[in-house]
């Protein structure tokens, strides 16, 4: 009996602690009185939502096992196999349980030995860390459950829509991009509305996180969002078996082969990306054409694996530019490459671009190629942690607008202070959402 | 443009893929399965292939030594194959790529390698002195029926490696992953360690216990002598019970009168095991569990590839 009482006065103890120091993130608190879901929550406060998931998964298998174990005898060949399985799933639990106070301690900015305090004490070392005024979050993690912060409200937002648009070129209007996360659904990417003329090179700009990559997979149809985009008049949602084949997408890292020759990587290239009528005079041609394209012939013998680094990533971007697409995405093509050969990769993308397609690169180092761009997308995260437009038109309205000399000190600006910018991304994204709303005022008089 | 244009289908690009995979085989360094086969095959074959054929025991010890070497011959060949490629595979899969046209082409090219591995462990076992009976179940020559086994055996595990290299992300997993694939199929062969309870229903989902079960069929295990109960008995020759060496007198009664050969046939009657079955239709059935075993894990590996848009950057 004084263990039951003592084993309840110990949970009561440890769930309050906990239950303030989930205030303490802007969560809510009453998730620690709920069995099972502390860890998780702690989780999500400390930004570890996968760990924190991993948790919650584990909790309820363990309590699925213990309520399976009461009605089996431990004596029996099942119940024995009952305690091996919870010490299996009993150990990854603590593991990720261990994680996810690493994660408090970060954000708490406490020294690690605070775990082993955790551990040896579970009643007292939350409660300490949850009634003293003088443990504070140094950063919050997560979204607070009850608001939404930072930049306009969605509706002002999606009023701003770009009112250039046409059947030319690629049209985007992505209303929201979001991510379902045990049944929390997380905004990724919002309002975010821009045409692109054909012909144009354009740099995608932003900081990490800012949702780069997310907008190219959403634009390209990859990871569909709420949205409604257009190449050349055509929905790439409704026709993406088709549209697929006339989107290029060239990933950060070189995706190829390195035991095949080049030749036969871009003709397997053209053999998967090719319509079928094209017969083997005309794909041999084109092969030619690309690597003539991007100064790669007289280099096709012998594996990919021998070639330089600024030829691998030719290499790589050959296997898309092949299909000739319409659309062609980069996602940091420089990278790797010194400044002599990230220029000259730029200016073929150029002359790529002034055959009439629209190029899109992401890069990190925009200043030394920043005159070849004709527009540049910058995205920025705002105080929620959502993605969004912050400035979309030409470099030198960019610098214009950011009042800042270079790309790089635009990125500076809209990056949060813990990442060393100036967190200025909210005033950005709200100051371009008025300029394109004004813009608008003006076209419909 | 408003022109529907067709692209490569499933078949083609199945073709493909198999040219690639045959261009790995010589670029990629994946011909050095062969002569680790043959290496593999010729350090078996000299443990146990003495008494392989000739006795219960030695035919069992032997035929569970050949399923251990399909096996692991089976699950080298394509453990790594897929999640060794898989973020290009990912890039392909956006690109237009088939996952059932690659795993298509990974199945072809892995029927190959598994053709070539059975016919060197065959060719080894036939140099290393092994007498293989004449009379096979299902086409006439025994070697025929023995090496379909043996294929069928290495080309489940390669299978069942295909689909864990379909599921993990990288290759240190995989590789961690398949020691205890082969612990669980050895274990689970019932050749090892006999089982019992629910364990023996596990063992229906092992290629080790079909691929055991077909070899020892094949091999008339049945119809074999058992040198085990002779061998006991000769170990307590010299015990005496009242000045007198009893066992020793029936030891050498046995010999002297030429009875210890039909002594070995019979004690092997008494350990006749009803799943070894010197049949037709059991060696069949224990190919339709192969097939079955190499069905459902190549359509797993497509399943599980088809989430590769999943995988985070």
């Amino acid at each position: 009996m004084p263990s039951t009482i003592f084993n309840i006065v110990s949970w009561f103890l440890s769930s309050l602690g906990i239950a303030l120091i989930l205030k303490k993130c802007g969560q809510r608190g009453w998730y620690a009185f709920i069995p099972g879901l502390r860890y998780y929550r702690l989780g999500i406060a400390c930004g570890r939502e996968p760990d924190a998931l991993k948790c919650l998964v584990l909790e309820i298998v363990m309590q699925l096992l213990s309520v399976c174990s009461r009605f089996v005898g431990s004596d029996e060949t099942q119940g024995r196999f009952l305690l091996l399985l919870q010490l299996f799933f009993g150990i990854i639990l603590v593991v990720f349980e261990i994680r996810v106070l690493v994660g408090i301690c970060q954000i708490f900015g406490l020294r690690r030995r605070w775990i082993f305090f955790w551990i040896l004490l579970p009643s007292f070392a939350p409660l300490v860390l949850g009634c003293r005024k003088k443990y504070q979050p140094v950063h919050i993690a997560s979204v607070p459950d009850d608001e939404y912060v930072g930049g306009l409200a969605p509706a002002e937002l999606s009023a701003a829509v770009d009112a250039d648009e046409s059947d030319d070129g690629l049209v985007v209007h992505v209303r929201a991009r979001t991510a379902k996360n045990f049944g929390k659904t997380r905004y990724l990417l919002k309002d975010i509305n821009l045409t692109v003329p054909n012909g144009s090179l354009v740099l995608l700009l932003g900081g990490s996180g800012a949702g780069k990559t997310t907008l190219v997979n959403a634009v390209t149809g990859y990871e569909k969002a709420d949205a409604d985009v257009r190449l050349n008049g055509k929905d790439i949602y409704n026709n993406y078996d088709e549209m697929k084949y006339r989107i290029g997408f060239a990933p950060q890292q070189d995706l190829l082969r390195m035991n095949d020759t080049v030749t036969k990587t871009l003709n397997d290239a053209a053999l998967l990306r090719l319509p079928a009528g094209v017969s083997a005079k005309e794909r041999r041609a084109k092969i030619e054409s690309v690597m003539d394209t991007l100064g790669l012939s007289g280099r096709q013998d012998g594996l990919v694996a021998k070639k330089s680094g600024g030829q691998k990533k030719r290499i790589s971007i050959g296997m898309e530019l092949i299909s000739d697409p319409d659309l062609f995405i980069l996602d940091e093509p420089d990278s790797g490459l010194d400044g002599v050969i990230a220029r000259e990769l730029f200016e073929r993308l150029r002359a790529v671009a002034d055959e009439g397609k629209i190029v899109i690169a992401i890069t990190h180092t925009p200043d030394r190629v920043a005159d070849l761009f004709d527009k540049v997308i910058v995205l920025a995260r705002d105080s929620g942690k959502v993605g969004r437009l912050a400035f979309y038109g030409s470099p030198e309205e960019a610098k214009a607008f950011f009042s800042k000399d270079s790309m790089e000190r635009i990125v500076m600006a809209i990056n949060s202070r813990s990442e060393g910018g100036e967190g200025r991304a909210d005033e950005f994204i709200e100051k371009y959402a008025q300029l394109t709303m004004e813009k608008e005022a003006v076209c419909h008089g | 443009m408003d022109e529907k244009l067709r692209y490569r289908g499933r078949i083609a690009q199945t073709g493909i893929y198999l040219k690639k995979l045959m261009r790995m085989f010589v670029y990629q360094n994946d011909w050095k399965a062969l002569p680790m086969a043959a290496l593999i095959a010729g350090l078996v074959t000299f443990a146990v292939g003495g008494s392989l054929f000739k006795t219960q025991e030695g035919t069992l010890s032997g035929c569970f030594a050949l399923v251990c070497v399909c096996i692991w011959n089976g699950f080298f060949n394509s453990i790594q194959s897929v999640c060794r490629e898989r973020p290009v595979v990912k890039r392909e899969h956006r690109g237009g790529m088939h996952v059932s046209s690659y795993i298509a082409a990974h199945m072809i090219y892995q029927a190959v390698l598994c053709i070539l591995q059975t016919a060197i462990l065959l060719w080894i076992c036939r140099q290393a002195g092994i007498a293989f009976p004449k009379e096979g179940l299902i086409f006439g020559p025994f070697l025929m029926d023995f090496g379909v086994s043996m294929f069928l055996i290495t080309y489940a595990a390669d299978m069942m490696s295909l689909a864990i290299s379909s599921l993990v992300h990288s290759t240190t997993t995989a590789m961690t992953v398949m020691p205890f694939m082969l612990i669980f199929q050895l274990i689970f062969s019932g050749g090892l360690v006999r089982l019992e309870g629910p364990a023996v229903k596990l063992t229906n989902v092992t290629a080790a216990k079909w691929g055991l079960q077909n070899l020892c069929a094949l091999s008339d295990y049945n119809n074999q002598p058992m040198v085990t109960l002779w061998n006991t008995i000769w170990k307590f020759r010299a015990m005496e019970i009242d000045g007198q060496r009893p066992i020793k007198m029936m030891t050498d009664y046995i010999a002297e009168n030429d009875m210890r050969d039909q002594l070995l046939l019979e004690s092997g009657q008494y350990n006749m095991n009803p799943d070894y079955a010197f049949d037709a239709l059991n060696v069949l059935k224990c190919w339709g569990a192969l097939l079955l075993i190499i069905l459902v894990f190549a359509c797993l590996s497509v399943v599980l590839l088809e989430f590769i848009d999943r995988d985070r950057r």
